[in-house]
């Protein structure tokens, strides 16, 4: 048979164990872009087998042995880099001396040779940035071809008698070149649809994860509960096209969707046992119909065969599951599982995070509450000082005080936690106002312009309140001459604007006690309605102090 | 017979402590101040033999005053606040009067009574601050409040004690002492004090020096404080 045929027929075989290389996770390590050591060492024993290999598998010639050792270096090195590289072709070089003939030194060197070579070929390649062409097929097949030229020139250089060597050249050169070059071609082909295949397998499944995520952003944030449950059940079994999705809180079923939604129904509480484990234990089940046989413990015409049931967690606590289904004619892939945990891992985070969130909120309130239930003692004891003063001289405006310290008083106690008119802030603004007034006399005036259309705007209670309060107390009472507060109001086309300027000027953003009342307003805005609302402050030392809230034209 | 001052910036609030005053013939209201300035000045004018003071003034609080009394008029103070938590800790451990808003007739009558056994000034320098950051100031019928780091120097005539500012000139009511005592301010001259970091140069001429100031105002300086201000400098 003519050594072409031979040689390609060796070179098959080779493919062939190639091929059923590339079904075990050993093939991965070789799609790496920039392989570490451990991986250099996979690659080094891989090729250095396939060189001893090709040396076995040879066809004696005229005392020398035609092969395909080169595909071995030349992959090895241009896998591996030149260090791989280098001991793969010296491992196969070494081999090669121990079989004997007068090639033994000349294929020995060679084939460590084009193993560096390949190996210094694909650093070159991968430090100008073009190492995608390293797992380019023609790249391979020419750095082989170019590979073999130079044993062959090696032989004619070191194999002596140089007659023999010419001989044995012109006989096996065009068939190695040939079947090298192109088995390494054919290798490195292999290789990349492997990789590419990978990406895209791992490309549809983050694809797949995001736009879960994507849609199911902020649902359990809201809260863990069935109607919630039931919008991200929805959303999982139509993006990952299971049988059936639940999802379970530690006692019973909140949510099912799909095949057998007629017998498991949301409110119902847990059955069945895999689910209890899961809880019980923090892990994952999975009952794949198979090796582990699953059956639904409600009804015994129930479809479903296989199921995967994956802890939600909050911390380390298990709070519920959530489960996919395949129905018995159909295989539980196991990219689903895999996408399984990490929609868990999504959930837990998601309803960690509403906690979070849903505690936050609470803690405002509460503080808020402690503002509000807080009258500023120094306020209520001057005002009753000032009021009993007043009620010698004159017990109407004594009793008309009194009045406005009740409302004041009673607006506080109250505490309506939702949104209140514009005009009702004012009132309270007018009695805590009529009180200061009296206080101070002819040391304050306050000037209240805010347009009637705006009188029935809705805002959270004590919004403005404090704010003035603080404008009394930080500013125009540390004032030597008579202090001025405008209190201004505007509608724009997105939003209101809530202006409170003083004529003193003398607010410091570091004064705790004064950024309490007012960052607190800031923060159940933002809170409520998002961070481009809110308050801010301009302050032009000694001269004014404007405090600007901003809230939602339509809410 | 006592004589008093009652301080307070609210109007109602001096009322309505005048009037509970007046059924103690023995009591005498002199002045009534409604900041710190105001204040300083009536003191130093009346020399009353005891203040009513309230704490929580505009700019200058109650407390500051004290730091800025001088020890030659030191007189006896009761504090009013109307609520203070840690003024009032303060005055319990220290047993000073005070008195709490809305003022109660039984509580003042007893205060009262006990001051007429004794009337002796209190050291109250446990409360008062020991440095100065601010100065009440006036210029012409305006008060103002002068951060301490705006002064260049500070003098005294005939017409009352002037102090020089990056602003302009205005005046105090403060004495030279009690401002060496608590600013980092020191005598240059009998009758001058001198702020150290407004200071560009010192001319030596016959009779002792003279400072340029960064403003390029002239401050004399005598023989007898030449060489402590040399020394501030480093210079022997």
């Amino acid at each position: 048979m003519p050594l072409i045929l031979l040689l390609t027929q060796q070179m098959c075989l080779y493919l062939v164990f190639v091929y059923l290389a590339s079904k075990t996770p050993l093939f991965k390590v070789l799609t790496e872009s920039a392989p570490r050591l451990p991986h250099k060492v996979i690659i080094y024993l891989m090729f250095s087998a396939f060189c001893i290999m090709a040396t076995y598998f040879g066809e004696q010639t005229h005392g020398a042995i035609a092969n395909t050792r080169a595909m071995g270096a030349v992959l090895g090195g241009l896998l591996g880099g030149p260090v791989t590289g280098f001991f793969v072709g010296l491992t196969g070089g070494l081999h090669r001396y121990s079989m004997g003939g007068f090639t033994d030194l000349a294929c020995a060197l060679s084939t460590t040779l084009e193993g560096l070579s390949a190996g210094l070929i694909s650093l070159t390649l991968r430090r100008s940035g073009k190492s995608e062409l390293i797992y380019h097929p023609f790249v391979a097949g020419f750095v082989t071809f170019y590979a073999e030229i130079m044993q062959m020139l090696i032989i004619l250089l070191v194999a002596k008698p140089f007659d023999d060597a010419w001989g044995l050249v012109q006989q096996i050169a065009p068939p190695m070149l040939l079947v090298n070059s192109m088995g390494a071609a054919l290798f490195m082909s292999m290789l990349r649809d492997q990789k590419t295949m990978f990406d895209k397998l791992s490309s549809a499944f983050s694809t797949k994860a995001l736009k879960i995520a994507e849609r199911s952003v902020g649902l359990l944030s809201q809260g863990f509960n069935e109607t919630t449950s039931a919008q991200v059940a929805k959303i999982v079994i139509e993006e990952t096209n299971v049988g059936a999705v639940a999802i379970t809180d530690r006692d019973k079923l909140l949510a099912f969707i799909g095949i057998g939604a007629d017998h498991h129904l949301p409110g119902t509480p847990i059955a069945s046992k895999i689910t209890l484990e899961a809880i019980r234990d923090n892990k994952v089940m999975f009952a794949d119909g198979v090796e582990m046989p699953y059956a639904c413990s409600i009804s015994p015409q129930c479809r479903l065969g296989s199921s995967l049931v994956i802890p939600l967690r909050s911390d380390t606590e298990v709070i519920g599951t959530i489960k996919l289904y395949e129905p018995k004619n159909k295989l539980f892939i196991n990219i689903n599982r895999t996408l399984g945990e990490g929609i868990a891992r999504l959930l837990s985070n998601q309803i960690l995070y509403g906690r979070v969130e849903q505690q936050k909120s609470l803690l405002t309130q509460t503080e808020l509450k402690l503002l509000q239930a807080q009258v500023n003692p120094h306020f209520l004891f001057n005002a009753l000082n000032t009021i009993g003063a007043i009620t010698r001289r004159d017990p109407d405006m004594a009793r008309s005080l009194l009045q406005k310290l009740s409302q004041f008083l009673r607006i506080n106690l109250k505490r309506s936690p939702g949104l209140v008119t514009l005009k009702d802030e004012l009132e309270h603004i007018d009695a805590y106002l009529g009180i200061e007034k009296a206080r101070f006399i002819d040391r304050l005036s306050v000037n209240i312009a805010i347009p009637e259309a705006l009188q029935h705007y809705r805002l959270p209670a004590f919004t403005l309140q404090p704010i003035i309060e603080n404008a009394v107390k930080h500013g125009t009472s540390q004032l030597l001459e008579p202090g001025v507060i405008e209190v201004q109001g505007s509608a724009s086309a997105d939003c209101v604007l809530l202006e409170v300027t003083d004529n003193a000027g003398l607010y410091q953003p570091s004064e705790s006690c004064e950024g309490l009342g007012m960052n607190l307003v800031h923060k159940r805005i933002q809170n409520q309605f998002g961070k481009q609302y809110g308050v801010s402050v301009t302050c032009e030392r000694e001269c004014f102090t404007r405090v600007t809230i901003t809230l939602p034209l339509a809410q | 017979m006592i004589s008093c001052i009652l301080i307070d910036d609210e109007p109602f609030a001096r009322d309505e402590l005048a009037e509970l005053l007046l059924s103690h013939a023995d009591v005498k209201v002199v002045a009534c101040a409604s900041n710190a300035i105001e204040a300083i000045q009536a003191i130093n004018e009346h020399k009353p033999q005891l203040v009513f003071l309230d704490i929580q003034m505009p700019r200058i609080s109650g407390i500051e005053l004290l730091a800025m009394l001088d020890k030659a008029t030191m007189l006896r103070v009761v504090f009013v606040t109307a609520f203070d938590e840690f003024a009032i800790k303060a005055f319990e451990l220290h047993a000073f009067d005070y008195l709490l808003k809305p003022i109660d007739e039984k509580r003042l009558a007893h205060t009262l009574e006990r001051l007429r056994g004794d009337l002796e000034p209190r050291d109250l320098s446990p409360l008062a601050p020991q440095t100065l950051s601010h100065l009440p100031c006036f210029s012409g019928n305006k008060l103002k409040v002068v951060p301490i780091e705006e002064v260049e120097f500070i003098f005294s005539d005939l017409g009352g004690v002037h102090v020089s500012t990056r602003a302009g000139m205005v005046h105090t009511h403060l004495t030279l002492k009690m401002l060496e005592q608590k600013t980092p301010l020191m005598f240059c001259h009998r009758q001058y004090l001198i702020a150290p970091s407004a200071i560009a140069e010192i001319e030596l001429i016959d009779a002792g020096a003279e400072v340029i100031t960064r403003l390029g105002k002239r401050v004399p300086v005598s023989r007898r404080y030449l060489k402590e201000l040399k020394q501030h400098f480093g210079f022997q």
